[in-house]
């Protein structure tokens, strides 16, 4: 569950606020598609649900926990329990794609069988068993792009954050992306889908549309 | 093929990191090597120093002359009583001959000099060593020089008590001198570390991201530069060694200086660097690391 109370972020030296005074209310579950125009403030709204930014007033809450009075050392907890997706993919290019994907449950203390385990059965969830051994620079951008999902996946997450994830796509590898946030793939996951295209929106049905617009938030259906 | 992933500790990490970038593992030794080799030189010769200095102040510290005319067994007998006076651990006599002899290995190549002497020169003498707590007092002297057969007692006490003040101020200086060269060490490993952290700021990035602790990320950074240190410490004794073996190489210098016990070298030496190496590895490697590893800041 994510809730937003009276959020206002500021960045130092702008003096417009990025995200003025948003309210939201996301139930467990839901997928959510984040739109509205280049420097509305849909980053930093991701990057607020990821503790990578504070905001300047307001509360910002995830699964209970308010992210503005988590200690710094408390962070790695919180991102173990989320997985996020970004529109270049961030990978570690030399290392293998079982490696990338083991990355995320190596650092929560997963070790041994039950880590293989694990990434084996996301990498054929994201249909790339074959390339397990491939270093992962070497693949195509779809491909390189589902590597990061299962990234975002294997710890099983509760909230899963993608910030424009078809933005570097062909229209089928986006189409493939975007099937493989919903349903049984995030295993009853919140999903929150950052992006301004609006021709992905029909894609998801019964998807909650949030718009943002320099800043300030209106929600649509 | 995928199992050789499985299990990965913080050791495993650091190496296949230093397999990545052997460029940035060159320059992290070699100035570590090259640090770590002046604070060896240092601390070899600060000890060499000391046990010369110490052979010097538990030599004699008394020598009777003695008249010529005395025989090796009075001289022994003389001595036998001395060494009863609970001032007086030892005594040993070093006849004239034996002096000469040892005069000419002082004098190392230069022992020539001594061949054009018609006749020894040099007197029979009783060293003696005083027990610990025990100093060459006036009373002493005067008893000394009273003995049948004595003709003077000769004592470098004042002498030796100004050395002996003398190392002990020197002392601390050598400490804090040698603090500050740890120190130094200490700021190159963690300039080096910070560099290496610099190289890896995207994998670290990734690794914020997915929720890594900060130990996670820290722990290896501080396993690569124990293994640096360890791998400098070894260089460093290897070039101190070439060194010292270079230039004690003319045997002795006139005068008993023997250079050679200056620069020997300590076989200690490359432990003691070693241990210094880890422990500026861990101590640099956390300042290198600081706050860069701060969750907010990395991404
Ligand atoms: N680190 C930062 N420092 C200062 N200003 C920032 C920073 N990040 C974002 N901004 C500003 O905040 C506003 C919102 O940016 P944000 O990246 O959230 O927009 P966005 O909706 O994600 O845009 P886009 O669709 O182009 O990705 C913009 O005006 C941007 O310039
Ligand atoms: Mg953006």
């Amino acid at each position: 569950m994510i809730r937003l109370e009276g959020v206002t972020k500021k960045y130092l030296g702008r003096p417009d606020a990025a995200l003025k005074d948003i309210n939201l209310l996301v139930p467990p579950g839901e997928f959510v598609y984040l739109t509205g125009p280049s420097g509305a403030g849909k980053t930093t709204l991701l990057r607020l649900l990821f503790g990578a930014e504070l905001p300047t007033s307001g509360r910002v809450l995830v699964g209970g926990t308010d992210l503005g009075r988590l200690p710094p050392r408390k962070l790695p907890l919180l991102r173990r329990r989320l997985g996020v997706v970004f529109q270049d993919f961030r990978l570690l290019p030399q290392q293998s794609v079982f490696e990338n994907v083991a990355l995320s449950l190596h650092v929560a203390g997963v070790r041994d069988a039950a880590l293989v385990r694990r990434v084996l059965e996301v990498l054929a969830q994201v249909k790339l068993l074959e390339q397990s051994d491939v270093p992962a620079g070497t693949l195509s951008g779809g491909e390189q792009q589902r590597v990061a999902l299962a990234r975002a996946l294997a710890p099983s997450p509760g909230l899963i954050l993608a910030d424009e994830p078809t933005g570097n796509l062909d229209p089928d590898n986006a189409l493939m992306i975007m099937r493989m946030l919903v349903g049984d793939y995030v295993g009853g996951a919140t999903v929150l889908v950052a992006t301004h295209d609006p021709t992905l929106l029909s894609l998801v049905k019964g998807a909650k549309v949030i718009h943002l617009s320099s800043g300030r938030l209106e929600e649509r259906s | 093929m995928t199992s050789r992933v499985q299990s990965r500790g913080p050791v495993m990490r650091a190496f296949l990191r230093i397999k990545e970038d052997l460029w940035l593992q060159g320059v992290a030794v070699s100035t570590l090597t090259v640090a770590l080799a002046i604070m060896g030189v240092y601390l070899a010769l600060c000890f060499n120093l000391y046990q010369a200095s110490s052979r010097l102040l538990s030599g004699p510290s008394l020598t009777l002359v003695l008249d010529n005319r005395i025989e090796p067994d009075e001289a022994a007998g003389l001595s036998a009583q001395l060494v009863r006076m609970p001032q007086i651990r030892g005594a040993r006599f070093v006849g004239r001959d034996e002096a000469l002899e040892r005069f000419r290995g002082q004098l190392g190549p230069h022992a020539n000099l001594l061949d054009d002497l018609r006749d020894n020169p040099l007197p029979n003498a009783l060293e003696l060593v005083l027990a610990p707590e025990h100093e060459a007092t006036d009373e002493l002297i005067a008893l000394l020089g009273n003995q049948a057969g004595v003709i003077e007692v000769v004592t470098s006490r004042p002498w030796l008590h100004r050395l002996e003040a003398a190392i002990t101020s020197a002392g601390d200086l050598a400490l804090a001198l040698g603090l500050l060269l740890f120190l130094g060490v200490i700021l190159v490993v963690s300039n080096t570390v910070r560099l290496s952290v610099h190289v890896r700021r995207e994998q670290l990035e990734l690794m914020a991201l997915v929720g890594a602790s900060a130990g996670y990320m820290r722990r290896p950074f501080l396993v690569e530069a124990m293994l640096q240190g360890v791998a400098a410490a070894l260089l460093a004794s290897l070039l101190i060694w070439l060194l010292f073996a270079m230039l004690a190489a003319p045997a002795s210098l006139p005068l008993g200086l023997n250079l050679e016990q200056v620069v020997s070298f300590p076989a200690l030496l490359p432990l003691v660097l070693i241990i210094l190496a880890i422990v500026a590895g861990l101590l640099g490697g956390f300042l290198g690391v600081g706050r860069t590893l701060r969750q907010r800041r990395l991404l």
